[in-house]
């Protein structure tokens, strides 16, 4: 009975913990990270953002790094012919280096902020072919704190439902199945998929005007902790391997659409 | 001064032949010739106290070079030649009527000069000795009673043909010489220098006068134009033009397609030459039937701008050709790749991925059949692509039948092949030991350490500035500093050395040393292409979102591809003289030569009653060939079916423009072939300014009927004189030795 809360507590106290050692190492300039510059042909990118005042922490870009890209990465290089580097690496939307890496992937964006300048960069950098995933935020008010950003970046661009049919849930694997794929702390804490109000998972996306997905939007739910947490025992491997394939899906339709 | 000194022509001199008009016997002229050196050398060795031997050698040899001249002039030499007996000989003078004679203002056409020149000095010289026939020439030759009288100019001048009619005409009759005056512009279709021996093999001396300029420096000619006969749309192709001047400086060319410019360039023209040839680019227009002007700007006091200007017909299919691309890894060339082609009208690219070890994945397929194997399922399949890109994939990966279906694609089918760089890709991928090695345009390195994520420049090589494949702008300087802004790469892998028949459109500085990175060759049929990158995508990512840079040069590599792949029916045409040939070439879908079948070709142009050809086979296989006179100039539209049996085959269409000869071209007067004719011919030269001579010449050409003459050389002044100077330097030397 114990058992499961305890198991909870150590997670997120380890990943506070992680969370500490490596706020030294964002501390230091995002663009030494980069300057070595590509030495893979893929490498995943995470978006440092500057907080909007609607999240709980000031550096919520970092939820779930490292260990997030450490064990997704291995599942993309055993399962996939794509050169990916080993771990991940984090820039800020005005690093120079920013061009060099087409994907990004940001977490936590219901808090996220972005000004004027930034904005443009990173809508010039998707309209240019860069491929933006966004995932782990939950509930109508983190929604609106996405949206306050996002519209900062695309202001008439629609943000639709993915449609079954888009190649972005089937140039790996068929992924028809939505399921809503939680954080191991909500999950184990009682079984519940949501967080907040965000019971209803959305799949959704913002497109170029060729009908290219630029923008993949997982609202209500947050693959980064599954990929973080694929080797907690107690958390569902179906939840691990559906997180592993849509990241999959989304990375190899990036790099070929 | 030499028929002054000898008493005859130089030309008369050399033509004739040396006599002894004396009756005394010549073998008296050699003893006494003999015996006077004998009696000269006696009579000096009793001086040899006097002078030293080598001077009494000279003295003797004066001494005895007098002797001979003075025995040689009691023989009377004489010179024998054959000369036209007067009265019995008919020289044809033929006057050139054609347009290009009326070419300058007011009283100074070349004919304006010409006609006085016949009717005033030459007939009534002529007329004294010979009988005259005249005529006036330009498509052919016509007798006329004088020169007085011209008719409207004729619109061709026929040199060769109008020379042998009125040779022909005069088979019967002592034609001793012609006199062809005339500005030499010939322009008939077979060339004047082809019938150069058959005019010769008649025996008559023809002698030419040039008429009008050699050099008109205020006139621009656009001599000739060429282009391929079909290319695609949106791409840009390169004409290659070839301007006449007769000075430096610069001339503006456009390009029309209708009333719309397609491309204005500035082509610098070269001092020391009269022909300039350079490349003009233009951007291809959209899919149809277009009928180019190339025109030049009018020179200040150019007054014939007629020949500034050519029409060149050019065909641009609707087709849109496919591009087959094979990557073994998912990777950002990939992705920026289709996204750069992704809308091109011409070019449809089909990829194959290989997305995990064992699942591929195709995009711009047609059918969910195409490529569900990831490979062409046989040679018909793959040769149904145009052209074919390699990516980072390992050579292993296909089986040997694969490998040498790939080989053929480019040697036989004729595709083009583009092989990129990548961790698998090249020699890191093991092609260099691949039956496709010897396709490539370099011997590639198996070392898979030589593929590096560094990021390099790419620079335009010289070749590289001419070639359309890589004009970011039309205009060459623009084109220069668009590339040297160009990001750079993001990587790079070494390749071998070039092979003999391989030339570098782009290289990179390393180590600083530069080194290719776009490289081709041709290969059998096609052409095979190495791009030592796989980081091009940077171009897009790194330039602002308008710039095209990147889609640009992809979009005319891609099309530069696939543009020239032959068809399965293959259709030329060729200008050759007054007659158009027509070769049809026919492969099945394995691209082997088919040889039961017939071609008919159907010409239609203009109003013109449509022409059928029937093409008949040749020593090649599958090659048929057909020839037709097409008649009146314009665009000529040949369409052909090929058929086995009383089933169609398989059709071909293009069109060709066809341009009847124009006196508005070639108007400088062409003094070389007009040499050349009467070099030939036994004939000579000849300036309107300077006909001396030219009587003298005719009345001893060796044609006609002749009689013998022959003119005593004794009085000739050039032997006395020879006999003074012989006793002057006798007395010069004798003075300066002392001994007198």
């Amino acid at each position: 009975m114990w058992k499961r809360p305890v198991l909870v507590l150590a997670g997120a106290v380890s990943s506070l913990l992680a969370a500490g050692f490596l706020s030294s190492v964002a501390g230091q300039s995002t663009e030494s990270a980069a300057r070595r510059g590509p030495e893979a042909e893929f490498h995943f990118v995470r978006l440092a953002y500057s907080a909007n005042g609607r999240h709980r922490m000031g550096q919520s870009w970092r939820t779930d790094w490292p260990e997030a890209e450490h064990h997704f990465l291995r599942g993309v290089k055993r399962l996939t012919r794509i050169d990916a580097a080993q771990e991940g690496r984090y820039l800020a939307v005005m690093d120079a280096d920013l061009f060099d890496y087409p994907w990004l992937y940001a977490v936590e964006v219901g808090g996220w902020y972005l000004d004027e300048e930034e904005a443009a960069r990173l809508r010039e950098y998707l309209l240019r072919g860069g491929f933006l995933m966004v995932d782990d935020f939950h509930g109508t008010h983190e929604w609106e704190g996405f949206l306050l950003t996002l519209q900062r970046v695309f202001p008439n661009r629609p943000i639709i439902d993915i449609p079954e049919s888009d190649e972005a849930l089937h140039v790996l694997y068929d992924l028809e199945k939505r399921v809503q794929i939680p954080s191991p702390f909500v999950y184990l804490r009682g079984g519940r998929t949501f967080e907040r109000d965000g019971i209803t998972p959305h799949w959704r996306g913002v497109y170029d005007d060729k009908g290219r997905l630029m923008v993949a939007i997982n609202f209500n739910m947050d693959m980064g902790d599954a990929w973080e947490h694929a080797d907690w025992p107690e958390y569902p491997e179906f939840f691990t391997a559906l997180a592993y394939r849509f990241g999959i899906n989304y990375i190899i339709y990036a790099m070929t659409h | 001064m030499f028929e002054a000194l000898f008493g005859v022509s130089r030309d008369l001199l050399a033509r004739g032949e040396l006599v002894l008009m004396s009756d005394w016997p010549a073998a008296l002229l050699l003893l006494l010739l003999l015996t006077s050196a004998l009696a000269l050398g006696l009579v000096l060795a009793r001086q040899r106290g006097a002078l030293a031997p080598l001077q009494l050698l000279v003295i003797g040899a004066l001494q005895l070079g007098m002797l001979g001249v003075v025995l040689i002039l009691l023989w009377q030499p004489g010179l024998r030649t054959q000369q036209l007996r007067s009265g019995d000989n008919v020289v044809a003078v033929m006057l050139d009527s054609s347009a290009s004679m009326s070419f300058g203002v007011a009283d100074s056409t070349r004919m304006a000069r010409a006609q006085p020149l016949l009717t005033e000095q030459l007939t009534p010289a002529l007329s004294a000795e010979h009988r005259v026939q005249r005529y006036l020439f330009a498509e052919q030759a016509r007798p006329v009673e004088d020169f007085a009288t011209l008719p409207a100019p004729g619109e061709q001048t026929r040199i060769g043909e109008s020379l042998l009619q009125v040779l022909r005409q005069a088979r019967t009759t002592p034609l001793a010489a012609v006199i062809l005056v005339s500005d030499g512009a010939d322009n008939a279709l077979t060339g004047l220098a082809d019938r150069f021996a058959e005019i010769a093999d008649f025996g008559v001396p023809i002698h030419a006068i040039g008429m009008g300029r050699e050099e008109i420096p205020e006139d621009l000619e656009l001599l000739d134009v060429n282009l391929p006969d079909r290319a695609l749309p949106g791409t840009t192709l390169a004409a290659r033009v070839a301007v006449r001047h007769d000075g430096g400086g610069a001339a503006r060319i456009k390009v029309y397609d209708g009333d719309r410019i397609l491309a204005a360039q500035v082509l610098p023209l070269a001092a020391g030459s009269n022909t300039t040839t350079a490349y003009v680019d233009f951007p291809v227009p959209e899919a149809g039937h277009h009928d180019l002007v190339f025109t030049l700007d009018r020179q200040p006091g150019e007054v014939n701008q007629r020949n500034n200007t050519r029409s060149r017909a050019l065909e641009v299919p609707e087709d849109r050709y496919r591009l087959l691309y094979l990557e073994g890894e998912p990777r950002w060339e990939y992705k920026f790749l289709r996204r750069a082609l992704e809308e091109d009208p011409s070019v449809e690219l089909v990829s194959v991925l290989r997305v995990s070890p064992n699942k591929f994945y195709r995009q711009g397929i047609q059918d969910p059949a195409e490529l569900a194997a990831g490979f062409p399922a046989d040679r018909a399949e793959l040769f149904g692509y145009d052209g074919l890109i390699i990516g980072s994939i390992e050579a292993a990966r296909f089986s040997p039948e694969q490998q040498a279906m790939l080989r053929d694609f480019v040697g036989e089918r004729g595709g083009s092949l583009l092989m990129l760089a990548g961790l698998n890709g090249l020699g890191a991928g093991g092609w260099g030991n691949s039956a496709l090695d010897e396709v490539l345009p370099a011997r590639l390195s198996a070392d898979a350490g030589d593929y590096r994520r560094q990021q390099v420049r790419a620079s335009l090589t010289p070749l590289g500035r001419a070639s359309s494949l890589l004009k970011l702008s039309e205009d060459a300087q623009e084109n220069e500093r668009l590339w040297r802004e160009l990001p750079a790469v993001a990587d790079y892998q070494t390749i071998g050395p070039l092979r003999p028949a391989a030339v570098s459109l782009l290289d990179v500085e390393r180590g600083g040393r530069r080194v290719p990175l776009l490289v081709t060759q041709p290969y059998g049929r096609g052409h095979s292409y190495i791009l030592a990158s796989g980081g091009t995508w940077r171009w897009q990512m790194s330039m602002p979102l308008e710039d095209l840079s990147h889609e640009t040069f992809w979009r005319q590599l891609a099309r530069g591809l696939v543009a020239n792949s032959p068809d399965q029916f293959r259709l030329s045409a060729e200008v050759r003289g007054e007659q158009v040939a027509l070769v049809a070439e026919l492969r099945d879908q394995d691209y082997r030569a088919m040889s039961d079948v017939a071609v008919t070709a159907v010409v239609t142009s203009g109003d013109s009653e449509a022409l059928t050809v029937v093409l008949q086979p040749t020593d090649r296989p599958g090659v048929l060939a057909g020839e037709f006179a097409p008649g009146d100039a314009g665009v000529l539209f040949i369409e052909a079916l090929a058929r086995r049996g009383e089933s169609t085959v398989a059709s071909a269409r293009l069109s060709l423009r066809y341009d009847a000869p124009t006196e508005d071209f070639g108007v400088r007067q062409n003094r070389a072939l007009l040499t050349a004719l009467a070099t030939e011919t036994g004939g000579a030269y000849w300036t309107a300014e300077n006909l001396d001579g030219l009587l003298t010449a005719i009345r001893h050409s060796a044609a006609g009927v002749t009689e013998e003459d022959i003119r005593p050389l004794w009085s000739a002044p050039v032997f006395f004189l020879l006999l003074l100077c012989l006793k002057a330097a006798e007395w010069l030397a004798r003075r300066r030795w002392r001994t007198i």
